[in-house]
């Protein structure tokens, strides 16, 4: 092929040469390279295992992870391989193990220690909003220390109870934690994230020090970056911006934030503790997704798997789901569904129980108990006799 | 798709790979080409239809350039209409010419007559097409194919950049003085109901193949025979929506040699590409969120914000813009290939000529190599040297959008420039004010001018000049981090051109940078954000 763009006189090589004069200076060669990727590397090894040692995290036996930080998995991370002297119970599960009503105080986790006195102690590590979806995720990114463990798993049915719940839906939803859940397989119809944006997430999840530098931004800087820190106003007419004159690394006390106290969304005093009843919606219908075709019950037989795997005893609590909030004429298909669930335990071998349902008003919505719910449950709970057997061998 | 994100990390993973794989075979450039039509329809497929169509003309139109000079000095070129539809020209490649440019207009003049409005767009673009393509393989010479490159790839840069501009204008003007008829919006044009939207990089890419024709004719490149080199050449993705607007004697003898994957290229690039990350993501964004916050609502702000503003923003589009080629040239020279340097250290001008000697270099050099020399240059006389500078000022002005604001920024330019060149001519002026001063002078001036470019409108721009004046004192509260790093950066670049530059050359100072530099993006990078002169 002829080619005879010969240049003969032209303005754009002297273009070129004033063009390529000067450079900004900063051009590594290849050994310099290498060296600033191992330099960084080290320091991304070493940053985030040394702050453990400077931030100070010693959770009581009621902690859980404060509803501001649901998306701090580094904290998650750490919390789950936080060394216990006494045998351990891991609870795990979305907000109604977590305690969407009540405080920390109350949460079954906290009833459960009250019965056992600290033998086993039962570790609250549950995330505010994680279905399973989620849950499967959290696990297989930064819950990777819990293996050789005895491991409570709860499951909800409400995640089943209408496409929409179980991202089965083709109409864009926004949901929490969608850092979590799987970015391209098994595809999701209401996740409708960007290939970009699935990316970043993917690349989020395998590479730590990102979820430490969310850690820092969402303990130190507002849930924000700290340009963005600098930036914010106080939400008033007209605004100020009280950080403007802060640098950020100003910002960090070591003090990791804490849930406040009292808690105006949470606990006896909080308007939001109140029976289902009194918010006067009366009964529901639900479209339950049949199990074959819900993303997140498969999610959560795949999570039954994995917990397997890692050598885990596993013991799955299902519901108590709120049925008095069902509509009469669906509480045989519930009954049929759950029973559908139970029989899939019963042919896996997974220790299970079901709780019964508790009384109506002890329920806030549709599965999560009130304080006196979660007080009940952690008796029936701990009266079990299955119960009773699967702690067995984590008693002196 | 933009160079920070992750989708393009993937892309050009994918498309290195298969480069250094193909090095010195045939597939390079099909790979390279699909590898940029991929990265420009990304945006939106429908584009890819326009720089197909102007690289087709520049390509074609210059082969047609070259038939002109091989002797067959046109057998009847005043032969009115009657030539115009009968003549037979005996070089077979200018018939086709002729042949295809009646086909064109025979065909649009029945699409714009019998086909649905929403074609007249298209139409009209065939139609001048035809009739350009007609009248100059029948006048047979070379400025006439130029004027049929520039009147075709200078309409289509019309109707999607200034079309808008001009209806409203014009509308205006017919409501002022009373005629009943306004012109319907440029979207109303649009063929089969596609959205009227400008195409990322049309300016640049219009220029970079508009400058292969302008070459050409003047004798100072050879033709490209090869298509597909000739496309690759035009759509380049690492420089194709923002440039470097490169010239084809630079980069199509690039794209004719064998490339291999090199270490040092690799290393260099990487550089490259790490530092204007760094200015897009560390500085220009961040510079943004202040900027915009107070231009958003210039009536409630006092004049020191409206001050410390605008000198964000005469950073924030340096960074962003010079962030964007430094980007471009460190993946170009990863592949192997060589782009020109876009910005060197423009704040540090010392006059207002040294200041566009150093600011968009790629687009400065095409308006004086192709506008301002063509038109006499300083060549003259004063006067008329004035009034080209002037022309040449609008014109690049003009390039930036359609709209007064830029108009009256390209101006400031051009009288400072004029200004300052008097003033140059002192010797007072060269001999008692320091270089410190006028550095600090030139980029007073470019602040200024910067009020015009950015101002959403002519009145918020004097509004913000009219508070300036005003001087009202209020706390600007601007970030100290933001403060901190442009005095950084301005600081290393005094640095760069002192005697301490050695310093900063050693290998500890750029390791030490660069691990400082990709630890600060981890913890300070802004998310989004596409650049500013995607809008160009």
């Amino acid at each position: 092929m002829k080619h005879s763009s010969t240049p003969v006189n032209q303005p754009g090589m002297r273009a070129q040469k004033e063009g390529t004069r000067c450079t900004q200076g900063l051009v590594l060669s290849g050994r310099q390279w290498i060296l600033v990727i191992m330099s960084l590397c080290l320091t991304m090894w070493v940053i985030p295992i040394g702050w453990q040692g400077l931030e100070t995290f010693d959770p009581e036996e009621s902690y859980r992870i404060p509803y501001a930080a649901s998306r701090d998995y580094w904290l998650y991370e750490r919390y789950v391989n936080q060394p216990h002297d006494e045998p351990t119970v891991y609870f795990v599960g979305d907000s109604v193990v977590w305690g969407e009503y009540v405080s920390k105080e109350g949460t079954w986790t906290h009833w459960l220690n009250d019965h056992s006195q600290g033998e086993p102690r039962f570790v609250n590590l549950a995330l505010n909003g994680l279905y399973p979806l989620a849950l499967e995720g959290l696990l297989e990114h930064y819950a990777k220390e819990l293996h050789h463990a005895q491991v409570l798993l709860h499951c909800n049915l409400l995640w089943m109870s209408s496409p929409q719940a179980d991202l089965s839906d083709p109409k864009e939803q926004v949901f929490n934690h969608p850092m979590l859940v799987p970015q391209w397989e098994p595809q999701l119809p209401s996740y409708h994230a960007t290939i970009e944006t699935r990316l970043s997430r993917l690349v989020g999840n395998h590479w730590s020090w990102l979820a430490w530098i969310r850690h820092l931004q969402i303990h130190y800087w507002d849930q924000k970056d700290p340009y963005q820190w600098t930036l914010m106003d106080d939400g008033r007419y007209p605004p100020t911006y009280p950080n403007h004159r802060s640098f950020p690394w100003q910002a960090i006390d070591w003090q990791l934030e804490q849930e406040p106290s009292p808690d105006p969304d949470r606990g006896l005093e909080s308007p939001r503790h109140k029976p289902w009843s009194e918010l006067g919606e009366g009964t529901q219908r639900y479209d339950w997704v049949p199990l074959s075709q819900s993303l997140q019950w498969a999610a959560f037989q795949r999570i039954c798997q994995r917990m397997a795997h890692r050598d885990n005893a596993l013991m799955v609590i299902i519901g108590p789901f709120n049925q008095h909030m069902l509509h009469p004429d669906h509480r045989p298909t519930f009954k049929a569904y759950e029973q559908e669930i139970i029989q899939w335990f019963r042919d896996q071998g997974i220790a299970h129980l079901a709780p019964p349902t508790l009384p109506s008003h002890q329920y806030g919505d549709a599965s999560h108990p009130l304080q006196p719910g979660y007080r009940m449950l952690a008796q029936q709970l701990w009266e079990a006799p299955d119960f009773q057997q699967w702690i067995k061998p984590l008693k002196r | 798709m933009l160079f920070h994100t992750w989708t393009f990390c993937v892309f050009f993973l994918v498309v290195l790979c298969g480069h250094a794989w193909m090095g010195s075979g045939r597939l390079r450039l099909p790979w390279l080409l699909l590898a940029s039509y991929v990265f420009y329809g990304w945006w939106n497929p429908f584009y890819l239809a326009l720089i197909f169509y102007s690289t087709l003309l520049d390509y074609w139109i210059v082969a047609w350039m070259d038939q002109c000079h091989q002797g067959n000095w046109p057998e009847n070129r005043s032969g009115g209409w009657r030539a115009f539809l009968f003549l037979h020209l005996k070089n077979r490649g200018l018939n086709q010419a002729l042949w295809c440019g009646r086909l064109l207009l025979i065909g649009a003049t029945c699409g714009l007559s019998l086909g649905p409005s929403s074609l007249r767009a298209l139409a009209t673009l065939m139609c001048l097409l035809g009739f350009t393509m007609i009248w100059a393989a029948t006048r047979q010479d070379r400025r006439s194919w130029l004027w049929a490159s520039m009147l075709n790839n200078l309409s289509l840069l019309f109707y999607f950049k200034y079309a808008d501009f001009f209806i409203e204008n014009a509308n205006f003007l017919m409501d002022r003085l009373g005629l009943g008829y306004q012109w319907p919006p440029a979207a109303s044009w649009m063929p089969l109901g596609m959205e009227y939207m400008l195409p990322v990089g049309i300016s640049f890419y219009t220029f970079q193949s508009m400058s292969y024709t302008l070459d050409f004719y003047r004798g100072q490149l050879g033709r490209e025979h090869s298509f597909l080199r000739f496309a690759t050449y035009v759509s380049f993705f690492p420089q194709l929506v923002a440039g470097p607007i490169e010239r084809a004697s630079s980069l199509l003898p690039q794209l004719a040699r064998p490339k291999k994957l090199q270490a040092k290229a690799f290393a260099e690039g990487s550089s490259i590409f790490l530092v204007g990350l760094f200015k897009k993501l560390a500085l220009a964004n961040y510079l943004s969120f202040y900027v915009e916050r107070v231009y958003e609502m210039p009536e409630t702000q006092a004049a020191p914000a409206l001050a410390m503003a605008t000198v964000a923003f005469a950073w924030q589009i340096y960074f962003d813009f010079s962030g964007y080629t430094d980007m471009a040239r460190g993946i170009a020279r990863i592949m192997g290939y060589e782009l020109m340097l876009n910005f060197n250290h423009p704040y540090l001008a010392t006059s207002l000529g040294d200041f566009w000697a150093r600011w968009h270099i790629s687009l400065s050099t095409w308006f004086r190599d192709y506008v301002y020399i063509p038109l006499g240059g300083n060549r003259k006389g004063p006067i008329l040297g004035a009034t080209y500078l002037l022309i040449t000022f609008l014109a690049s002005a003009i390039w930036h959008g359609a709209a007064w604001t830029f108009v009256i920024w390209g101006l400031m330019h051009a009288v400072g420039t004029l200004f300052n060149r008097l003033l140059e001519r002192q010797k007072w002026f060269q001999e008692k004010v320091p270089t410190m001063l006028r550095r600090i002078l030139v980029f007073g001036f470019v602040c200024l001018a910067w009020i015009f470019f950015r101002a959403e409108s002519v009145a918020d721009a004097w509004l913000i000049l009219s508070k300036l004046v005003q001087g009202n004192w209020q706390d600007p509260q601007i970030p100290w981090l933001m403060v901190a790093l442009i005095l950084a950066v301005w600081s290393y670049q005094w640095v760069q051109q002192s005697p301490w530059r050695a310093w900063t050359q050693t290998g500890p100072f750029k390791v030490c940078a660069v691990i400082i530099m990709l630890l600060w993006l981890c913890f300070f990078s802004s998310s989004g954000g596409a650049f500013i002169y995607f809008q160009f």
